[in-house]
Order: structure tokens, then sequence, then C-alpha cells
């Protein structure tokens, strides 16, 4: 076979196995090609005849390479004639791609008007970026129960077949959205606040990544979009707008609380939480954190993962029993949250032990001098093994 | 260097050394060594600052490789350990900006130097001082911003440095300190280039080139130099603006204090996108050279190439915002981006049309260089294709930031621009070195460079598909997917791919080593060329030309060597190279007078760097850097273009030449 | 090796560094005069090593042929400015800095020229060659400076024209001047072969008239919005009662961030306050924003008369003991206006007893409560 041959076949091969095999992988969670609602179901019907198009565009162009390497290679044939191109060819090859383009476009138009609406919104949700973990807080909207604002982090749930609209911001550096089986991303800019319409069909947990690099921790900022039915997304909402217990006295768990309000409560707002004169303890994130932020722990346990939704909170096997759920169950099993014998002790032991050491944060105390002393990110707090085995018995009660 | 009184033929022996001038006045004479180390370090010569260029950009080359091969390495498994996050986040901004802005630009800049003189009948650049100033402060840049891992840490903000995030607070160490002031001294470097280049080609064509019979490469390199004088402005403002915001306080993307941080973005991309075409029009160009040799046919439809290049430069101003589909610039912007981005592809599109309509009906020679260039047009068009992809905004905004963005652009920017460089450096290795690179170590060369290229960037369409996005220091188990071919698997592949093509690229550094060493000496015409820099001995003489040829013909060369034969219509042979060499050299130009070398280019170059790190260090330090530029400058405006005759041994007798580069 | 030149140079900046370290002995804590000796020191240096470098300007110095006290030495301006600086530094030590400063520079300018027209006297027995010699050191530094004072000297004679007259005047001056220069550019683009004398004579007179005009209106001074604008900074004291500011730039808070989809539109309309939040149709009473993050919301009054919106965010114990209530407001707008606010409240809502709220002073019962999770 002459190597040109060969060459085109390499090129060829090349082309169709990333055509075939992009279908291999089996339910990669950040899939762009399974969209699981109608905006990304209108990009992926938009981009699959785009992929299309390209693909026999480039098996046309390989093939006349191809022919061309291989038959006019130099066997001895005379030098042919010097001609300078034909003008008719030349024009023709530009106006055809042209053509074939605004065909393209024309169809991508008609998408990113439908993709910006904004008039059909049902319901609007706040999310916020900083280093490096998502906030979501849920403004009162009475139709849906939210009679007060709810403010969660890491996963953000949303009723099933409701058009919600994300208002995204950031607290620091740009980051930004996406949920690929949801929707295209979206960055979220300081000082500008930014639209994604989202939408599931199903229940189910979709998962995400902060897709614009924003520093050290950029790999481990995740989110997960978790699509709840009417009815489960209604006791949600009515789980999440209670306050927290403090735990019966004498137990491991209230010995937690005191180390909480003696470490955690200077960032960590529990809500419902009273300091042991009876007065509210309020947290001042603004004081120690750069982004003046850090993630409410109320409800920590209706959560699955944390910090940054980058560690899960349930074991392997309870994770699986909740991520593979069938439609059906799915929301029963999110709704029951993280319980005593689903709790992954390890992660949740090792982040209170040092975070910085699991996910890099600016965390040092010597290197604060451009952040005025404040931290970006969790620093490690040099709990003693016993008051982190009573922190996690006083989060563990966190529902 | 400098004066030739009356060319000697080649061969010829040297004249006897004359005495040494009785008496020279001041400190130090003018740097007229021919030979040694000064000869280099002080030249003016478009070829020796060439190499040159191609030398620097080549170590840059290597180090932007080996800092990839670590990205690799950390990425081959989940929760990789070779490399903390922040090392990692350091390794791939210095990724990008060594290859972009210290491997290709340079690597380009060095074709540019050597062969557009050559190839328009010139003897020199239009201002050689200036020439050897651009490459001594590329130098200079080049070191400015490769400095900062030694003195506490890289850039950490990626290549495209986005406020707030390279901001003093969020990249608290001094790598984008130094990134931004080191760009800002190769920003000069290119600036002043494409003004040295742009003069040089309109002003010193040989008699009777017009500017549509002047060669591709010639004809994008104009444009290139083009691009480059209305982009490195811009990106100058947007690095003056960072520096201020790190080092004097300013408040530009400052979101409390009012700013906008997307102002960076628009800034940069303005100036990012004709980047692009920058890198890559200087290998079109190259190929656009190559293929024709090796089909013994003209380049099909070249008035379509030329405007299509040209196209792409003014198109290329339209479409930045492209970069930025998912930083919410609302639909009306999106939906003109979308469609310009698309409106670029066609002229692109059209050279990949004329590139292959060359080959059709040619006398097709498979040689390395040969290899490189229909490398290129097959990879380039896969790239461009994954391109079309995301021209369509709503698609885009799934495939921005992920794998496959990167896998898009190194078919571009790799089997684009590299493999068109690599074209070039066996295409034109005997005309610099007057030695021809091992032909069968290069085919090697070139099937490990593509399979490896194929292996490393192929499947990152597919991770990025499924998801992975860019820029993370670690990947995990849990969002790989299931089955054999999962993410993991790819990026295994992936990390393989990479040292297969870090292989290829050893084969070349091989295949020079090795022949750099031979005794061989190349044929005056090994190709069969068609452009006027083969009519001249390899390595040219430092005049180029013994007398500057007149222009009749597209491809003058290839006309002086064949004709048509009137009756049969075929093309017959009528002259060597050899025939031609001599009939010039028989009328050669009398009293050429060449530029003399100087020391103020590297005075002036050096007191940049200087100035550099007094800003990030200290104030004082930067007032002496600014006395050594002010000094060089006073320097260089004092300093007539050519040496007094005293300084020259033996001592020349100035009676009678011309200046011919009398500018710089 | 070293010419006459550079030896003359190399000795005085040995006698200027001398002189500084003395000065820096003695004087303790001038900076000012220290860091003037240091200059002259660095720009008679620069000097040295330009002529050691350059051999003089590649003027054959030494000529043993022609002696250098040969030739009778003309007249020099230089002496006269030397001596005219040292007076001004004088004068300036009582009065003006400014004024030592430029004395300062007239003494430093005046003896370095004087240092090379000195030199170049004596260089060769010839006056022209003499002269030829000074140009060629000297023209590379006085050229630039002079072009930059120059270009100085116009800039800030045209700014304080721009500065004296009305806005609209100076639009109108603005469009005149450049329509001129653009005439005079495309004038001399058609004559090519125009007499240097007439151009240098047109520019003369256009950068005369622009010198007269700045001095005219420097005497006049700064237009009466711009001295009270100064006086009223807002910003300075953003206090949310009586409008202290009449010249405050709507535009520059209103126009560029307004694009930035801020969080709410308020609307004052027809006394009763209502907002619509970004995304929802329905109007509100009450709006949600995130704690310690840059909110912006529009203020637009619908209302006959001049209102603003101010937004009451909670107390901060300022001292021991004594609590402030903390407001951010907008500026008084007429009917049909609209205002930018952006603000950062720090606090959850339940740190505060009383709600945090937007309202409109000297309106009872309308109010917006902002609701901090």
């Amino acid at each position: 076979m002459p190597t040109s041959v060969r060459r085109f076949v390499a090129g060829a091969a090349g082309l169709s196995a990333v055509a075939l095999l992009a279908g291999c992988a089996k339910n990669a969670p950040q899939d762009t090609w399974q969209p699981k609602g109608p905006n990304a179901q209108k990009i992926d019907d938009l981009q699959k005849p785009v992929f299309a198009i390209a693909g026999i565009v480039g098996l046309i162009v390989f093939a006349a390479v191809a022919y061309a390497v291989f038959r006019f290679k130099d066997r001895g044939q005379p030098i042919p004639e010097q001609t300078h191109g034909k003008p008719v060819l030349e024009i023709g090859m530009t106006i055809l791609p042209a053509l074939l383009l605004a065909g393209i476009g024309v169809f991508t138009f008609r998408t990113i008007f439908d993709l910006a609406k904004t008039d059909d919104t049902e319901m609007v949700i706040n999310v916020t970026g900083q280093q490096w973990w998502w906030e979501y807080d849920y403004p009162v909207q009475t139709d849906y129960g939210i009679t007060n604002p709810i403010i969660t982090s890491g996963q953000l749930v949303i009723p099933t077949g409701t058009k919600v609209l994300l208002r995204e911001t950031s607290r620091d550096v740009i980051h930004s959205y996406w949920i690929p089986a949801l929707n295209g991303k979206r960055d979220a800019v300081p000082g500008r606040v930014h639209y994604l319409r989202l939408e599931a069909d199903k229940p189910g947990i979709y998962a995400g990544q902060c897709t614009e690099f924003c520093g050290l921790s950029h790999a481990v900022m995740r989110m997960e979009a978790v699509a709840l039915d009417k009815a489960d997304f209604a006791a949600w909402v009515k789980g999440q707008l209670e306050l927290a217990d403090s735990p019966a006295e004498g137990t491991l768990a209230k010995e937690g609380e005191s180390v909480f309000l003696n470490q955690c409560v200077r960032c960590h707002q529990v809500n419902g939480l009273k300091k042991a004169d009876g007065s509210p303890a309020i947290a001042a994130p603004e004081e120690n954190v750069w982004s003046g932020a850090a993630p409410n722990l109320t409800h920590l346990m209706t959560r699955n993962t944390f910090a940054g939704a980058s560690w899960d909170l349930l074991t392997k096997e309870c994770r699986k029993d909740v991520w593979e759920a069938p439609g059906g169950e799915f929301g029963k099993k999110y709704l029951a949250g993280v319980t005593e014998e689903c709790l992954n002790q390890t992660d949740l032991r090792r982040w209170l032990r040092n975070a910085p050491a699991m996910k890099p944060m600016y965390a040092d105390p010597t290197k604060l001098g451009p952040t005025d002393g404040k931290y970006r990110g969790m620093p490690n707090l040099g709990l003693s093994e016993d008051d982190i085995d009573k922190l996690v018995a006083y989060l563990a009660t966190l529902k | 260097m400098a004066i030739i009184e009356q060319p000697a033929p080649v061969g010829a022996p040297a004249l006897p050394a004359a005495p040494t001038p009785t008496r020279t006045y001041g400190a130090l004479r003018r740097p007229v060594a021919t030979t040694g180390w000064k000869s280099w370090v002080f030249t003016v010569d478009h070829k020796k600052l060439g190499i040159m260029y191609g030398v620097v950009a080549m170590f840059f080359f290597i180090v932007g490789g080996i800092e990839a091969l670590l990205i690799r390495l950390q990425l081959a498994a989940p929760n990789g350990k070779v490399l903390s996050a922040d090392v990692y986040n350091q390794m791939f901004t210095m990724h990008a900006t060594t290859m972009v802005f210290l491997f290709v630009m340079p690597m380009a800049a060095a074709f540019a130097n050597y062969f557009i003189p050559l190839q328009i009948g010139a003897r020199d650049v239009a201002f050689p001082r200036i020439n050897a100033f651009g490459f001594w402060t590329l130098v200079g840049g080049g070191i400015i911003v490769n400095l900062s891992w030694f003195l506490g840490g890289a850039a950490d903000g990626g290549w495209f440095m986005y406020a707030p995030n390279s901001g003093p607070v969020f990249s608290p160490s001094h790598g984008v300190d130094f990134w931004a002031l080191g760009l800002q001294i190769t920003g000069i470097a290119s600036l002043t280039g494409a003004i040295n280049l742009i003069v040089t080609v309109l002003n010193m064509r040989a008699p009777g080139m017009s500017l549509m019979k002047m060669p591709v490469f010639t004809w994008l390199q104009l444009v290139v130099q083009f691009l480059l004088l209305f982009a490195i402005p811009v990106i100058t403002v947007a690095l003056f603006l960072l520096s201020f915001q790190r080092n004097f306080g300013a408040t530009f993307f400052d979101v409390s204090a009012g700013a906008d941080p997307l102002l960076w973005q628009h800034l940069f991309w303005i100036f990012g996108h004709p980047e692009v075409y920058v890198l890559i029009l200087p290998s079109f160009g190259i190929i656009s050279e190559v293929l024709p040799v090796f089909s013994k046919k003209p380049l099909f439809g070249y008035p379509f190439v030329v405007f299509s290049g040209a196209a792409i430069g003014f198109v290329g101003w339209g479409v930045w915002a492209h970069h930025m589909f998912a930083s919410g610039l609302g639909p009306v912007s999106v939906a003109v981006f979308s469609i310009a981005t698309m409106a670029i592809a066609i002229p692109t599109g059209v050279k990949i049309v004329n590139w292959t309509m060359t080959l059709w009906g040619g006398k097709l020679r498979f040689t390395a260089a040969m290899h490189f260039a229909v490398g290129l047009i097959v990879l380039f068009t896969i790239g461009g294709l994954s391109g079309v992809t995301h021209s369509v905004a709503p698609s885009d905004t799934q495939q921005t930031d992920t794998y496959y963005i990167v896998a898009h652009f190194h078919y571009v920017l790799f089997g684009g621009a590299i493999f068109g460089l690599f074209a070039g450096f066996y295409y034109w290795w005997p005309k610099m070195f007057g030695k021809q690179l091992n032909e069968r170590l290069g085919k090697a060369n070139f099937w490990f460079m593509v399979i490896g290229m194929n292996l490393t960037f192929g499947p990152m369409h597919m991770i990025g598909l499924q998801g992975q996005p860019r820029r993370m220091y670690v990947w995990t188990e849990a969002r790989a997917g299931e089955g054999f071919f999962n993410i993991a698997f790819w990026n295994m592949v992936a990390s393989i791919g990479a040292f297969i093509l870090a292989f290829g690229v050893l084969l070349f550094l091989i295949n020079v080593f090795k022949t750099t060493r031979s005794k061989e000496v190349a044929p005056l015409d090994p190709w069969d060329a068609r452009t006027l820099e083969w009519m001249t001995t390899s390595p040219p003489k430092e005049h180029n030309f013994d007398a500057i040829p007149t222009v009749h013909h597209l491809d003058e060369f290839f006309h002086r060597k064949y004709e048509q034969d009137p009756n049969t219509h075929e093309m017959k042979q009528v002259a060597t190279a050899e025939d031609i060499l001599r009939e010039q050299e028989a009328n050669a130009d009398k009293h050429i007078h060449m530029p003399s070398p100087s020391y103020w280019p590297i005075v002036l170059a050096g007191g940049l760097p200087v100035i550099a790190l007094g800003i990030i260090y200290s104030i004082p330090v930067a007032i002496v850097g600014a006395a050594i530029v002010v000094l060089a400058l006073f320097g260089w405006s004092l300093e007539p273009s050519t040496a007094p005759d005293s300084d020259f041994d033996p001592p020349a007798s100035g009676d009678g030449t011309k200046e011919l580069a009398p500018l710089g | 090796m070293f010419t006459n030149g550079s030896k003359y140079f190399i000795g005085v900046t040995g006698f200027s560094a001398v002189v500084l370290v003395i000065y820096v002995v003695l004087v303790d804590g001038a900076v000012g005069g220290a860091v003037a000796l240091a200059s002259i020191m660095l720009a008679v240096g620069l000097l040295a090593g330009l002529a050691l470098f350059n051999r003089d300007g590649d003027v054959e110095v030494g000529d043993a042929a022609a002696p250098a006290n040969a030739v009778p030495v003309g007249s020099s301006l230089w002496p006269l400015v030397t001596t005219l600086g040292i007076v001004a530094m004088g004068v300036g030590l009582i009065t003006h800095e400014i004024v030592f400063l430029l004395g300062l520079t007239a003494l430093v300018a005046g003896f370095v020229e004087w240092v090379i027209q000195g030199w170049s006297e004596s260089a060769s027995s010839d006056r022209r060659f003499n002269n030829a010699a000074r140009g060629r050191l000297i023209h590379p530094l006085e050229f630039p400076v002079i072009a930059t004072v120059g270009a100085g000297v116009i800039v800030v004679s045209f700014s304080r024209i721009m500065l004296a007259i009305s806005k609209t005047t100076g639009a109108v001056l603005f469009t005149i001047v450049g329509a001129l220069v653009l005439a005079g550019g495309v004038f001399f683009a058609v004559r090519p072969n125009l007499k240097k004398s007439v151009a240098v004579g047109l520019c003369v007179i256009g950068a005369v008239g622009v010198v007269a005009g700045g001095i005219a209106g420097a005497s006049v001074g700064k237009r009466d919005q711009l001295v009270e604008a100064n006086e009223e900074d807002h910003f300075a004291h953003k206090e949310c009662g009586e409008e202290k500011s009449k010249y405050f730039d709507f535009n520059s808070e209103a126009k560029v961030s307004m694009r930035s989809n801020p969080m709410a539109t308020i609307e004052f309309v027809d006394g009763k306050l209502q907002a619509r939040e970004l995304g929802l149709k329905k109007l509100t009473d009450r709006i949600t924003v995130q704690k310690s993050n840059n909110i912006s919301v529009i203020f637009r009054n619908k209302t006959e008369g001049e209102y603003r919106l101010t937004l009451f965010y909670g107390e901060k114990e300022v001292q021991e003991g004594v609590v402030e209530e903390l407001h951010n407001c907008t500026q008084m707008i007429e009917s049909g206006e609209e205002q930018l606010l952006t603000f950062r409240i720090d606090r959850p809502s339940i740190a505060s007893e009383k709600p945090y709220k937007f309202y409109v002073p000297g309106v009872e019962d309308q109010s917006i409560e902002v609701v901090v999770p």
C-alpha cells in the first residue's frame, strides 16, 4: 500500500473512530449528547445535524486529497501544464459552503433566541458562585410554598417540568454554571446577573462542573441539579423552611453543638441555632472569608455531597442506591437524606481534620496579606479527634 | 560581515589579511567581526537573526513541550499526584503562553525574517538594526515570562488571564506580573518586526515584482504583519491595565469599584482572535510554497489564496466574541458573532480547496516536507470542521471550556501551524544551512508526529463531548462514565499519544544533530523549486544576490528553468539552477555596501527586562533600566548605519560605495 | 581609549557623585535635594557613557594640527540660562516649589548645553565642523525634549480652554478646531510644493493661538459647575438627606452599568413604590438579594417632583455604645429619569431587628422589603 493511501486510511479511520467511539462510554454523568430537558434537547437537535454535515464535508475533503495523492503520484509523467486555476470552480466552491452555512445559520439564530427567552419563566432561583462552591437561594415564591427564602449549596433542587430561571452572579471571580444534561453553560460574572433556563423532564440527579477557570481549586468546584416531581419538591421546600432543633441534653451531638458554636459558626450559619445565652447565633463569614459567604449548614444532611459537591456525604452503596433509583422512587430516596448508617464518615472526618489538604485553598494564615487576613476557602481548624467525633454527631442531626 | 566591495565567485580563495587600521577612536570599535560569537550577537543580518529566532523558538518549543508532557502525566489517571493544583495551574498557563508567544510566533518570525527578503529579491530588511532589536527584545520577554518559575511561581490564571482572577487578591504571587510585563516586551518585538517587514515588502521588492507576482508565503506573512500591527496595541492596552491594577493599585477590573470584568475579555479576544490567524497564516504560506514545488504546478487559484488570506485578515477582527458565547453577552451579540464566525469558515475553506486542486493533476513527489504539507491539509480540515460545530453558538455553550475545544485548537494549531512549520524546516533547511535533513528520518518524524498527534488530541474530542472541562488539575472516576471506552480510557490514550508525539519531535532534533555533523553538501536546487530564494547560493551570501534579479513571472525561478514548447505544449527544461547562478555572478553588482553590525539593539533590548524587574520589585531598578534604554536610544540615533572604514580589518576604502539599507 | 569628551563627562559625574555623598551626609533627610543631585549625576553619567561609546559622535578629536585654543570663541546663551536657573531656584525657595523646579531644570539644561558647547568649540579649528559635532551629540537630546515640552504646552493650554468654557461651547469649539486641523492637513497634502516658511508660519499661528487661549483660560479659571461639583462631591459625603450637589454627573453612574442586568427595577409611580424582580413578571413589595454581594437596582421616578430611593440596611456599632443606621441612596431625580443604585449588604436579615427596606424619603407607608437570606 503506498504511503499516500495509508495516510488517507489513517485520517479517515481517525475521523470515523471519533464518530463511532463517542457513543462507547456509557452514562458519563456530564455527557453533552444525552439531553434530559427541553433546553438541552434544543441544543442537541441543532448540533447533531451540524456534526453530521461537518463529518460529510470532512470525508469529501479526505477522499479528494486521498485520490489526488494516489492518482497523481510522480510515476514519471511529464511536467503538468502550468495552469493557474479555474475561476468558475473557485467561485463555485466559495458560494457552496456559504449557502450551506447560511442554512445552518438560520437554525442557529432561532435556537439562540429561543434559549434566551425569559418571559415564560415559572420559577426563579439565585445562583451565586464563589471560590470554590455554589450557593443557591430561592426568593419568596408562595406558589411553590416558599414563604421565606431558602438557602442551600452544592445541590440545586428543582421541580420537574417547570421552567426554572437561574439568576447567576458571583461574589469573587468569574465562574460558569453548567449542567450538561439540562442546558449549556453560562458564566457567573461578579457585578452582573446572567440568566440560564433550566428544566428537567424526569426526576434524577444531573451532574455539572464549574467550567470557567476560577483559580486554585477550579477542578473541585462541582454542582449537581436534583429534579424532584412537584409533590416531592413541595415536601423538600417544607423541610428546608424548618429551623434546626438543638440536640437533646447529654448527647454527644449536644457537645458537638458547643464545638460548632465555638468554631464553625464564625462562618457557617445554622438557622435556629442559639448561643448559650439563648440569643440566635449568627455567622459572620464576611469577617473571615474573602467572598463573604460560607455554606449554610442548616439542612446539611438533606444534601448528598459537601465541599463544593466534590465529596459524597453518602457511602458508596447508599450513593449508588439514590443515584440509580428509578424515576418513581428517586424522590423518596433523595428526601430521606443522609441517614446515620449511610453517612460517609471517612471523607467528612478527613475534611474536618484538615480541609485544605483535601481541597487546595488559600488558608495559610501567614499568606493572607492580599486579602486583609481573610481566607479564601476553609482553613485547617486544628480540631482534636474528640471534637471531630462530637462535630460529626452534631452535623448528622442537621436534617 | 558588512562590506563586500566586489563579490567573489563561490569557492574563491579568501583575500590575504591586511594590516589593522593604524588608529581607532573611542572605547570600542563597531562590532564588525564576521566570525565568532560577536558576529551573531551584534549582527543585523536578517539571515543570522532568522536562524537565531529559530533556535530560540525551538528552545521554547521544547520547554512548552515538557510542560505539556507534565500536564498529560498528571491527567493520565484519575486524581493525579504528579503536580499540585497550584503548579498544574501554572503549567497549563505557561504551556499556552510559551507555545503561542515564544514558539509559534517567533518561529513564524524566523521564516519571515529569513525568507521574505530572499523571496522578494532584497538584500536585507528595511530596518536591519530594528530587526536585531526585535529579536533581542523577544529573548528578553521570554526570559522575563519564564523567570517567574524561579521567583515564587509562574502565572496561574490561564493564558487568557481573565479578570478578576488575575488581580492581586486572587493571584497573589508575582507570576502574573512577570507574565504581563514579559508579554508586553515580546509585544514590542512583534510590533517592531511587523512594521519592519511591512516596509520591507512594500518598498524593497525586486524590479518587476508587482504585488500579484509576490510569492504566497510573503503575501500571507504580509497579512500577518498587518494583523500584528493592529492587534498588538490592543493587548498592550489590556496588559497595561492589568499591570496598573496589580502594581499600582488601579481598579480597572475591580467590581466593587464599579468595573465590569467583561472589559478584559473583550480586550483580550479582540487581540486574541486575530492572534489565531497570526499563528496559522504563516504556515498556510509555507505549504502554499511547498505544495506547488512538489506538485510541479503553480498554486491553484493564486489570487484566491491571496485574497482569501486578506479576507481572513479582515473578518478575523469581527469574530472575537465567539470566545465569549457563554459569558452572557445577550442573544443579539451572540447571534451576530455566531454568523460572522461561520462566515470566516468560507475563506478558510477556499484555501483547502485550492491546496487540494494544486495536487490535482500534478506530478507529486512525497518528500518529508510534502508529507507535512499534506498532513496539514487533512489535520487542519478536522480542526476547521470542529470549529464550525462551535460557531453554532448554542452548541458552543455545551462545548466551550471542555476538552472538545482543546482538541479543536490543537488540530488547528498543532495539525495546522506546527505541521506547516515542520514542512518549512524540511523544505528550507538546505537553503539555510547548505545541508539536507535526512529524508528517511524526516518521514519517520512525520509518521510519529501524525500518529502521536491524533492519539493525543483525537480522544480529547470524546473526552470533551462527554463533559470533561478544561483546566482541571484532577479528574475523578466518578464522572468518567462506565464501560471500557470511558473518559478514563481516553485520558490514558491521550497521555500515551503525547509521548509518541514527543518522540516524533525528538526524531527531528536527532535529524538536525545528524545533519549538522554530516559533511554532505546539499545540491543547489534540491527540490526543483520555483521562487527567488533558490536563485542564490545555499546558504545565501551575506548580500543575498550578486545581482538583483528582474522579475517577469510569478514563480520566476521556475520560468527561468523551464519553458513551454510552443508546439507540443510540454514543459522543457532550458536551464539549471547552476546556470542561472553563474549568470548572476557574471553580472554581479559592483560595490554592494551592507549595513554594519551594532551594539545598540541588544543594549536597548537589555534595558527593557530591567524595567520589568524594577516594576515588580523596586522602582529605582526600573529607573536604571529606563536609563539604559535612553542611553541606548541616544547611542543608536547617533550611530551611522554603516561603520567608518577604519573599523574594518582590512580598512575599507570608502569610495563609491552605495548604502542599500541606510535606515534603521 | 577615553576621548576628550568622555573624560570631561566622567570627571563631572565623579564630582557630582562626591557632592551627592557630601550632601546626603551633611543634610539629613532632604530627599528633594538628593534626588536632584542624583539626577544630575545620572544625566551627566549618561552623556559620559555616550561620548565613550560614540567616540564623541565620530568626531576625530585631539587633532594635533589644530590646537583647541586657536579658535576665537563665539557668543553663548548658556551662561545666561544657567544664571537665570540659579536665580529662579533662589526665588523658588522663598515662593513656590514649582519655580524652584523650573530653575533647577534650567540650571541642569544650561549646564549640559554649556559643557557640550564648550567641548565642541575646542574640538578642532573649523567652526562649521565644531557646530556639526555639537549637533551630532546634543540634537538627539534636544529635539525630543523640546518636542515633548512643546506638545505638553499645547495640551495644557487646550485643556485650560476647555475647562474654562461651558460644555456646549466646548463641543462647538472642539469641532471647529478639529475641522481646522483637518483642513490644514488636507491643505498641506494637496500642496506638496508649499514653501516651508508658509507651512511653518501656519503651524506657529495655530500654536500661538492655542497658547494664548490657554493663558486666557487659565486666568479665567474653571467654569462654575466644575468648581462647585468639586466642592460638593456627592460621593465624599453620601448623605441621603437634603441634596447638596447641583452638578452631580448623572451620566457617570447611570449609563454603562445599567446594561449589566440589574437585579430589580424599582419604580415610584404616582406616589406608590413598586418593584419588579429580574425574571419575574409580577410586581412585588419584597425582593431577595444575596448577602455580601454587589447588587444593582434601577430606580425610576414616575411621580411629579424630585425624589430619591434610599436603602436602609441595618445598624452598625461605630463606637462602643454608639449605633448608626446604615443607608445608601440614589441622587434626587426628576420625574421620568432613572438611576442605578449599587449596594452590598453584609449581614443577613435575621441579624437585624428592623427589616431592611427601600423607601422614598418624605413618602410615608411606601416601602419595598429587602430580604437577605
